[in-house]
């Protein structure tokens, strides 16, 4: 109700301000007006200013001037006036004043708003810089004209000089004397002596020295002008006197951007007098302006060298004061726009403003972004006495993550200032209702080097209806994206990192979605993510840094996340032919089934099938004959201008068409390259097309995250450490915590006689990936993993057989005469990708590679013992307990894509890997991090929970003879996402079955609870139950080999069976 | 023990072996049959698209063409091997005859892997193996079509090579085209006819009318979904069908007692079969697990998703209303769960004759290409009506004669026909 309130009062005010710019504006308009004369100017300045007062109808204005009064027509003077003094050069030469005449309501100041005072200040503060240039220009004449310049030019401005500034007649005389001395004057060097320290001074001494006399300047001005006048043409004088007097009318920006208190409210002030002084011919030498810009990006972007070296060589002066116009900023903001927002700003100045550049990607625009400071958030937050939120950070993780909810809450449900409110309605109304997208942009985020990206929240809003509907979503978006600094995922990253003492602020960037309106929905044609390096090759004929771009039709959201379900279309873009999926069913199989939009009419974000969607709008989809293919029958066709009906057909997804005509490659290439090369650094970049141009949305450098930090081999190791190394298509990461090896023997394979045989390999394998310990394992076999045509060609297997593994390793083994080519893993290549498990070609005969062969074939093989059913196959398929033949160690692998090298170690377990990010190859969420905790507090809480389940069941009222644990709680190998395997030998009828089982529901919800307070995973089940009876412990099928297994045996609990 | 390595050539030959002593060949015959009659191999030397050059192995296989000209796919295959086609190409020459159609056996291939090339390396491939000969292929020598990781676009790129070569315009050089491309219309429902063609025909021997039958199929793909609409056009009802769920990674069966609407389950299809479960289940289907469509009270069951599906495990849950499988797909039975299905007589309908009508299809689209005169679809149904039926029968006769199963029979009938057109020619 108060933001409503507050908002109609707005739209008033609003009214007004629109007034107010619209007078300034033709006001300034005016005075740039180089065909007008002083007078000319001086009329229309009286005509124009009422119409910037409340009351225009009885507003009368006046401007006096020297002698001259200006005014339309005459008019009594009455009490209720405001005025502004015209001071030209210290001397004030004249005044504007502003009457009503009649009486009206008591407002701010009198009948007056406080803004109308700043409003004529202002104009009076224009009015001022033009009458001086008026003057200057008088003196110089014509630009230009300098050589036809007569000698009493330059001197009429130094007697202009000498009588309205002295200060600086002063330092031009300084200048003058040293300008000379470098000439080679003598007579100037000896004038020189009159302004130079005394000698002694200059030697060290720990006194002040004394101050000189104060000399007559003006006498010396007069001496050191005849020396030049007898040096020097006089156009060298008039040009370099010229010079120096524009030098010193940027002195103000100087004096601004050198203190580091200075507010953006001054910095804004002083960007627009630069800019009203440089439309009138102000230059700057190249080195101010350098110092400026570099001022300015420390001002509003980032203190980082790396981040400045870049920045400064595309942005200049100019770039801040247009920035400015889209700037919103809390009263006293010193100006940090944060990471994202820079990030983007430097980008566009790269690709759009560099001629060389922007000539390549022509087609290329930057969305209208509007740009909140990062301490806007401090300024909500005092505004509504929120400040003790900050220790929020401090607080336990579990605490966090259930206060969350309330924060949001109480975020959401403050109001902001009226300040704020007002610049906000500025910026929507520039905006205008197309759906905004509100992006967070840290401070923390432009770190180089930080890996902050997607923890923090980007909100869509569909911006429809009345305004002030539309300013409330806003809001209510924006305080949204500033409580998610306080939720418990980026508080337990910073913890993580150390930052959490760092003062982190949000800045947001309030930004136009991009795309076109197609029936009640709102969409880019297509949309994406893009980077210099691609760490995911799937074809031995890409290059890492060939790039690597994920397309999706629609919003990007689902090219930026990893999505479980559907696909995103993933290209290289050197070589944009050669796709991961060739054959038509790979092509539909693997194609994006899904499409983020915003919905106009339910104002949502809304996940649709595409296929339903293209049936529903045709060909309102913008460029869809480009996106998609027409499946007709064995066969995909590129849709027809006129022949397609896209209501009855069916389609798949490919971009074929897109990437068929080249230019949205090219062009791709050509942003790419561009600004890999000026950041000199690999950059991730997100994009979006709405059918017509090409849209950059955010810029960044590419994050070397967990899964792509180029991981070094550790330089201590033994040779008899190593278990293979290899030295082709390797990518980044480090893969630990290996407990167990399945290597399927090349040589035993291809020496299996029968079909059949071949398939029960994929289906052991199917039944290990069940059995071992989760992302805990690595498969080793032959050629191509998951063959569907040629079974002889590797092992069949499907994805959910290998789901489990944390990476996939294809021995490329000389067969007879011939190396096999490896898949690199194209079979389920999106699956792989898309739930981070590595993959890893090796070429086990290379002469300059070390393959330990003999510890696969040689070491203890507890294949029969895990999976009796399948023992004839044991000497084909091995499967190796690291711990138990190593002594308690594990398997490392160490991988580097700059160096093109991987190693595999078996060494101690890492310490450090228990404690922090490397979690993250295991757990399938990529953007969770959510380890604080120590390594055994995952395991310790589990186990302990179960021996209590134990302890508490009433094993007669369920029939329960055994209860035991096994897998990762059992092991000590818990994650924070892992569940708990509970093995029931159960002996009772149905009824004590369901009983049982609600009882451990009971169980399995609170404990579920319980580690998403404190983990932040959700998981469904936390307790895994396998219930086995009698036979299944007979005949050891199914979960009862668990009991008294040779690998990760079942561990019987205490069951009370009273 | 060294065991020897699984290969498709040599269990081609043991299979042919077996057949050959039951019909007591002649050496002469076995030499001949036992091996391709042409072989050719060649190199396809490649400009890839960075300018390097790339040279790659082509492959073309003739077992045999006593019967007409050959016919047989193109593989691209990372791991292609010669034996493999020797094997394939063997398999053609007796499904041409179990069909009942004027042409032999042949197959080819390119050890290349489309996964690493791009669609003009592609085209590159297959009019460099047309170049490489064209002069032993041809619309009445031997014609190509697609095979694994081949597609129609692969074919008209051959096709193109292969006219500007010869300077006529010959579509009936290959199959496998785009309908308006010289393919023929009929083509998509030909295989799920054929089956139910085939199972028409069964009926009849067994005194049955389609229409007092029930039948449960597995899998949701255009075989089953036209052997559905034919069956169910004849009176017939189907009441379980079971499909492969993309997400959940494992099959399910969808049954309803009152009889399977094919309209209505299509719209809930996705493009590889798979029927949405949730809106299934709200049109009053009953979800059953995978392997339950199997172990129906039907009379009629038709295998058509992949091999294997029969087996020695399953095949005695079978019920004991069933009196005709189908199959549809290629090698759905096991040799062991073969025996059984005798024993308990049922009527088997081996696959090579019973999804025959796709081959058919293919000397259809050959022979409208030939005359450069296409037919309509219902003429292409209409006369593959008359293949099928014939073919069946041809089949079925031999079998009473004989008293073998109709697996057997087709196999013995296939290679006999060959054996005699050999004879006849003065071939051995």
């Amino acid at each position: 109700m108060k933001n409503d309130k507050l908002l109609s009062r707005l739209i008033n005010d609003l009214n007004e301000r629109a007034k107010e710019s619209k007078c300034l504006y033709e006001i300034q308009n005016l005075l740039n007006d180089r065909e007008l004369s002083f007078d000319e100017v001086c009329y229309n300045i009286v005509t124009i200013l009422p119409m910037g007062w409340q009351f225009p109808e009885i507003c009368k204005a006046q401007l006096l001037y020297k002698n001259k009064i200006f005014q339309i027509e005459e008019f009594e003077e009455t009490p209720w006036m405001q005025e502004v003094q015209i001071t030209v050069q210290g001397k004030v030469t004249g005044q504007i004043n502003i009457y009503y005449i009649e009486e009206r309501p008591q407002a701010d100041i009198g009948p007056f708003l406080n803004e109308e005072l700043t409003l004529i200040e202002t104009i009076g503060k224009q009015f001022e810089l033009y009458v001086l240039h008026q003057q200057l220009r008088t003196v110089f004449g014509n630009h230009g004209n300098i050589e036809n310049s007569t000698q009493s030019e330059w001197r009429s401005i130094l007697d202009l000089l000498t009588r309205t500034d002295k200060g600086f007649a002063v330092k031009i005389t300084r200048k003058m004397i040293n300008f000379l001395c470098i000439y080679g004057v003598k007579e100037a060097e000896s004038l020189l002596e009159k302004f130079s320290i005394p000698d002694e001074c200059v030697k060290e001494k720990n006194f002040p020295f004394k101050a000189l006399e104060d000399i007559d300047s003006m006498m010396t001005l007069t001496d050191v002008f005849s020396v030049a006048e007898r040096h020097l043409t006089e156009e060298e004088i008039l040009t370099n006197v010229h010079k120096w007097i524009k030098q010193e009318s940027s002195a103000f920006m100087a004096n601004i951007l050198n203190n580091n208190a200075t507010t953006v409210s001054e910095i804004i002030s002083a960007l627009e007098k630069y800019h009203f002084l440089a439309e009138q011919g102000l230059e700057l030498s190249g080195l101010r302006q350098k110092s400026f810009t570099v001022a300015l990006i420390r001002k509003f972007m980032s203190d980082q060298r790396t981040f400045i070296d870049v920045a400064k060589k595309h942005l200049n002066v100019d770039s801040f004061y247009k920035l400015t116009n889209n700037l919103i900023h809390p009263e006293h903001s010193l100006g940090k726009l944060g990471g994202k927002s820079a990030g983007l700003i430097v980008a566009s100045h790269i690709l759009l403003e560099d001629s060389n550049n922007a000539k390549k990607v022509k087609n290329l625009k930057i969305p209208k972004t509007w740009y909140i400071t990062a301490d806007g958030i401090l300024d909500f937050m005092k505004y509504n006495n929120l400040e003790d939120i900050m220790e929020q950070k401090y607080k336990d993780i579990g605490l966090v993550r259930q206060e969350y909810p309330y924060v949001i809450h109480v975020f959401k449900n403050s109001p902001f200032s009226s300040e704020m409110i007002k610049e906000l309605s500025k910026c929507l109304d520039d905006l205008g209702d197309t759906p905004l997208i509100i992006r967070s942009s840290s401070l923390l985020e432009d770190r180089m080097g930080t890996a902050f990206a997607g923890k923090y929240k980007s909100l869509f809003v569909a911006n429809q209806g009345p305004k002030e509907k539309r300013m409330t979503d806003l809001m209510d978006a924006i305080s949204e994206v500033y409580a998610s600094t306080f939720g418990p995922d980026p508080i337990q990253y910073r913890a993580e990192h150390e930052l959490l003492d760092y003062n982190e602020q949000m800045g947001i960037m309030i930004q136009q979605v991009v795309g076109k309106k197609v029936g009640d929905y709102f969409f880019p044609a297509f949309a994406g993510v893009a980077f210099s390096n691609n760490e995911y090759r799937w074809s031995s004929r890409i290059k890492r840094e060939d790039g690597l771009i994920r397309l999706v039709p629609g919003l990007g959201t689902r090219a930026v996340d990893r999505t479980s379900d559907d696909y995103p279309i993933l290209i290289s873009p050197k070589n944009s032919d050669l796709r991961v999926n060739v054959s038509i069913d790979e092509k539909i199989r693997y194609s994006p089934k899904q499409i983020d939009v915003i919905n106009l009419k339910t104002k949502k974000f809304e996940t649709k099938k595409i296929d339903e969607l293209i049936k529903k709008c045709g060909k309102n989809y913008p460029i869809i004959n480009k996106l998609v293919s027409v499946i007709s029958e064995k066969y995909l066709l590129p849709p027809k201008k006129f022949g397609t009906d896209y209501k009855k057909e069916n389609f798949t997804v490919t971009f074929d068409g897109l990437l068929s005509d080249q230019v949205f490659m090219k062009e791709m290439n050509d942003i790419l390259y561009t600004l890999k090369q000026k950041y000199e650094h690999p950059v991730d970049i997100e994009f979006a097309h709405d059918g017509d141009d090409l849209y950059l949305l955010q810029c960044r450098p590419q994050n070397l995250g967990y899964d792509s930090k180029p991981i070094t081999c550790p330089e201590d190791i033994k040779q008899n450490e190593i278990l293979f190394t290899a030295n082709k298509f390797i990518s980044n990461g480090l893969v630990q915590g290996i407990s167990h090896v399945v290597y399927v023997d090349p040589v035993g394979y291809s020496n299996l006689s029968s079909l059949e045989e071949m398939k029960n390999v994929g289906k052991a394998i199917g039944l290990l990936n069940k059995i071992l310990p989760k992302k805990q394992f690595i498969l080793m076999g032959p050629g191509r993993w998951g063959s569907r045509g040629d079974i002889k060609l590797g092992v069949s297997v499907s994805y959910s057989d290998i789901s489990n593994t944390s990476m996939l390793i294809e021995i490329a083994k000389k067969n007879k005469d011939y190396v096999p080519d490896l898949s690199f893993g194209t079979h389920f290549f999106l699956d792989l990708v898309e739930s981070g498990i590595r993959y890893l070609p090796l070429y086990s005969d290379n002469r300059d590679i070390i393959f330990n062969e003999e510890f696969f074939t040689e070491s203890t093989n507890i294949f029969k013992d895990l999976l009796p059913k399948y023992s004839d196959l044991s000497n084909v398929i091995k499967v190796i307990d690291v711990k138990n033949v190593t002594k308690g160690r594990e398997i490392q692998i160490y991988m580097n894509a700059e160096s093109d090298k991987a190693t595999a170690l078996i060494r101690d377990i890492n310490e450090e890997y228990n404690s922090r990010e490397h979690y993250h190859f295991r757990t399938k969420d990529v953007n969770k991090i959510n380890i604080d905790k120590k390594d055994d507090y995952h395991w310790k809480w589990r186990l302990r929970a179960v021996e209590k389940i134990a302890e508490s069941l009433d094993a007669k009222r369920f029939g329960v003879k055994e209860l035991y644990i096994f897998g990762s709680a059992k092991n000590a190998t818990s994650r924070p996402d892992s569940d708990i395997d509970i093995l029931i030998h159960f002996i009772g009828n149905k009824v004590q079955k369901e009983g049982l089982l609600i009882w451990l529901d009971a169980w399995n919800t609170s404990l579920g609870y319980y580690n998403f307070l404190n983990t932040g995973y959700k998981l469904e089940n936390i307790l895994d139950i396998h219930i086995i009876n009698n036979d299944d412990i007979k005949t050891k099928s199914s979960y009862a080999m668990k009991i008294s297994a040779v690998s990760d045996a079942a561990r019987p609990l205490f069951v009370n069976k009273k | 023990m060294e065991k020897k390595s699984f290969n498709a050539f040599e269990m081609a030959k043991k299979q042919f072996d077996s057949a050959a002593e039951m019909l007591e060949l002649d050496e002469a015959t076995r030499d001949l049959l036992r091996t391709p009659m042409k072989e050719f191999h060649f190199s396809i030397p490649i400009t890839m698209d960075d300018g390097s050059k790339k040279v790659f192995r082509g492959f073309r296989c003739i077992h045999n063409d006593a019967r007409g000209p050959a016919k047989g796919g193109i593989r691209f295959h990372p791991q292609e091997t010669i034996d493999t086609v020797r094997a394939l190409s063997m398999w053609m020459t007796w499904k041409t005859s179990v069909a009942d159609i004027p042409l032999g056996g042949g197959k080819g291939g390119v050890i290349c892997d489309p996964h690493n090339l791009t669609k003009r390396e592609q085209e590159q491939i297959c009019r460099g193996w047309v170049r490489q000969i064209y002069k032993n292929v041809g619309p009445f020598t031997d014609i190509p079509a697609p095979d694994v990781m081949t597609n129609p676009q692969h074919m008209l790129w051959m096709l193109d090579e292969y006219e500007i070569i010869t300077g006529k315009k010959q579509p009936g050089f290959i199959t496998g085209k785009p309908v308006g491309m010289g393919g023929s219309l009929g083509r998509t429902e030909a295989t799920g006819y054929g089956v139910i063609i085939t199972i028409r025909e069964a009926l009849k021997k067994l005194s049955l009318k389609a229409k007092d039958t029930t039948m449960s199929i597995q899998g949701f793909g255009n075989v089953s979904q036209y052997a559905i609409e034919l069956y169910t056009q004849m009176g017939g009802k189907v009441i379980c069908v079971s499909c492969w769920d993309q997400k959940d990674e494992k099959s399910f069966s969808f049954k309803k007692e009152s009889g399977v609407n094919l309209t209505e389950l299509k719209n809930i299809t996705d493009q590889f079969g798979g029927i949405d479960k949730a809106r299934a289940k709200e049109l009053g289907y009953d979800i059953l697990d995978g392997d339950q469509w199997l172990f129906q009270e039907v009379d009629i069951l038709i295998p058509a998703a992949i091999e294997n599906q029969i087996t020695e495990e399953n095949v005695e849950n079978i019920s004991s209303k069933v009196k005709i499988i189908a199959e549809g797909a290629n090698g759905p039975t096991t040799p062991e769960a073969d025996k059984i299905i005798e024993s308990k007589d049922i009527f088997l309908i081996p696959d090579f004759l019973a999804n025959a009508g796709g081959v058919i299809c293919s000397y259809f689209e050959q022979v409208q290409c030939n005359m450069n005169y296409f037919w309509t679809k219902d003429e292409v149904l209409g006369k593959l009506d008359q293949k099928m039926t014939y073919a069946f029968n041809s089949v079925y006769q031999f079998s009473t004669k004989n008293s073998m199963t109709m697996r057997v029979s087709a196999n013995i009938m296939a290679i006999e026909k060959v054996v005699d057109a050999c004879k006849a020619r003065g071939w051995v």
